[in-house]
């Protein structure tokens, strides 16, 4: 499943993971770069669900004072 | 039954005293009866020494003329009173100059208040067992109802206080009201009817059942059978609100809500919108409360997961490798730069070995080398000839000689 399509839930559980795998050190240097990216990506993702939720509630309250 | 005689055809009919005279013959045949009624009428006529009953069932629309001496209601029921249950004994009487038909007692009892309740007791406890107060079968009327029915007395206090209150709670409320009689002989089958027209009213979603407070008696419809089941079986919620909050007749056992009064019967049958409104905006706004807190929580979560280290400065991941190199670069410099200081200081010995080894400080103080033209150093006298031409080394420099032999 390509990160855009995770729910929130799993790209932060996922987010977290890497983070956790990146900070235990190992791996080789494209692992890591790689890695990184990965959580740069989920982070991303995680932004994106917040930002629409947060507008999605907005969009509702204009509504009702509207 | 027999038959026990010619029968009447259209050729021969029977004259209306033989038809008068055999339906006489038939009503006899019943004999002595108990019944048991509601008095609907009495009419004591003035000169004559019978007294004419009207005697109703209380549960239907079903009526039959008792006629007894005088004497007879005074020995048995001598307060008789309009309303009153009676047991009579009699027997059925067909009045040939106006085919009408009457039952004749010899024998009438008032039912008393005592029995009237004992009764009741007594049907309180079959319904009971048949299941009719049975909890699990109550429907929950509708939270807001499309239409409300309701069965009141006429233009009564119970009516005017079901209606108002109702729409002070909810003012966009529909009725459908039928009035009938809640008290003497015609309550129950009113009643029975109005529960039947309601019920096949589709709009109608919940039916109020309700009258004021009242006498034992006034309140004894409510008690009957019939109505009970009628109750029981109708198909709409019913909510009852009979009599005051001390009076449990047994329909308020059957009925789906049993409310105290007609005003809390309008509370049970409406909600009450101002309240209603509040609870949702209370609900509204804890909601978006809610989902606010949510995101703002997910929002500090995630902002912590992007501020560690790894994440906000992934220059580390590269800077660690960087120093890593410049660390072996360093130490391949040094262990370089050793070995080539050893080389110099190493080189530097064997020069002075070389140099203290050199002919050069000897030179230097006077000594010549001599050498021959093969470049071998003269050490004997005797090893030249006269003549021969010598290598004269000397500390500044070279010089060709001549040897001359002397002696």
């Amino acid at each position: 499943m390509s990160v855009e399509e995770l729910s929130y839930e799993d790209a932060r559980a996922e987010l977290a993971r890497v983070v956790e795998r990146l900070e235990s050190g190992g791996g080789t240097l494209e692992e890591s770069l790689a890695l990184w990216e990965r959580g740069e990506h989920l982070a991303d993702v995680c932004q994106r669900w917040l930002d629409g939720a947060r507008s999605r509630l907005d969009a509702a309250r204009r509504d009702r004072e509207a | 039954m027999p038959d026990d005689g010619p029968r009447s055809t259209a050729e021969q009919p029977w004259p209306v005293r033989v038809v008068s005279q055999k339906i006489g013959a038939w009503v006899a045949r019943l004999g002595w009866v108990w019944v048991d009624g509601q008095v609907a009428q009495i009419t004591r006529r003035p000169g004559t020494s019978v007294v004419f009953l009207t005697l109703r069932d209380p549960s239907a629309d079903v009526s039959l003329t008792l006629t007894a001496h005088r004497d007879v209601l005074d020995t048995g029921a001598a307060t008789l009173a309009e309303g009153a249950r009676v047991v009579a004994r009699a027997r059925p009487e067909f009045y040939p100059v106006r085919g009408t038909l009457s039952l004749r007692a010899d024998e009438i009892r008032q039912v008393g208040v005592g029995e009237l309740l004992a009764r009741i007791e007594r049907l309180k406890r079959l319904l009971g067992a048949e299941g009719l107060f049975d909890p699990a079968r109550k429907r929950r009327p509708p939270f807001l109802p499309n239409r409300v029915g309701l069965i009141t007395g006429r233009a009564g206090a119970a009516e005017r206080d079901v209606l108002t209150n109702a729409r002070r709670r909810w003012p966009a409320v529909e009725f459908r009201v039928i009035n009938v009689a809640v008290q003497g002989p015609a309550a129950v089958p009113q009643m029975i009817d109005a529960l039947a027209v309601l019920d096949r009213d589709d709009a109608v979603d919940v039916i109020i059942l309700t009258r004021g407070g009242g006498s034992v008696e006034d309140l004894l419809p409510f008690s009957d059978e019939a109505l009970c089941r009628a109750v029981f079986a109708c198909a709409t919620p019913v909510i009852a609100a009979i009599g005051h909050e001390t009076d449990s007749p047994l329909v308020d056992f059957v009925a789906d809500v049993r409310a105290s009064t007609p005003t809390d019967a309008a509370k049970r049958a409406v909600p009450d919108l101002a309240e209603e409104v509040r609870m949702l905006d209370v609900a509204r706004s804890r909601l978006g409360r809610a989902v606010t807190h949510l995101i703002e929580r997910e929002q500090r979560h995630l902002d912590a997961v992007r501020s560690r280290p790894v994440l906000a400065r992934p220059e580390t991941m590269i800077e660690v490798r960087a120093e890593q190199v410049a660390g072996l670069r360093e130490r391949a410099r040094r262990t370089l730069d050793h070995r080539l200081e050893r080389a110099g200081a190493e080189l530097g010995h064997v020069l002075a070995r070389l140099r203290a080894l050199s002919p050069a400080a000897t030179l230097d103080r006077g000594y010549a080398i001599v050498q021959v033209a093969g470049g071998g150093v003269l050490r004997d006298p005797s090893d030249v000839e006269d003549g021969e031409e010598l290598r004269v080394r000397l500390a500044r420099g070279d010089l060709t000689a001549a040897v001359r032999k002397v002696g």
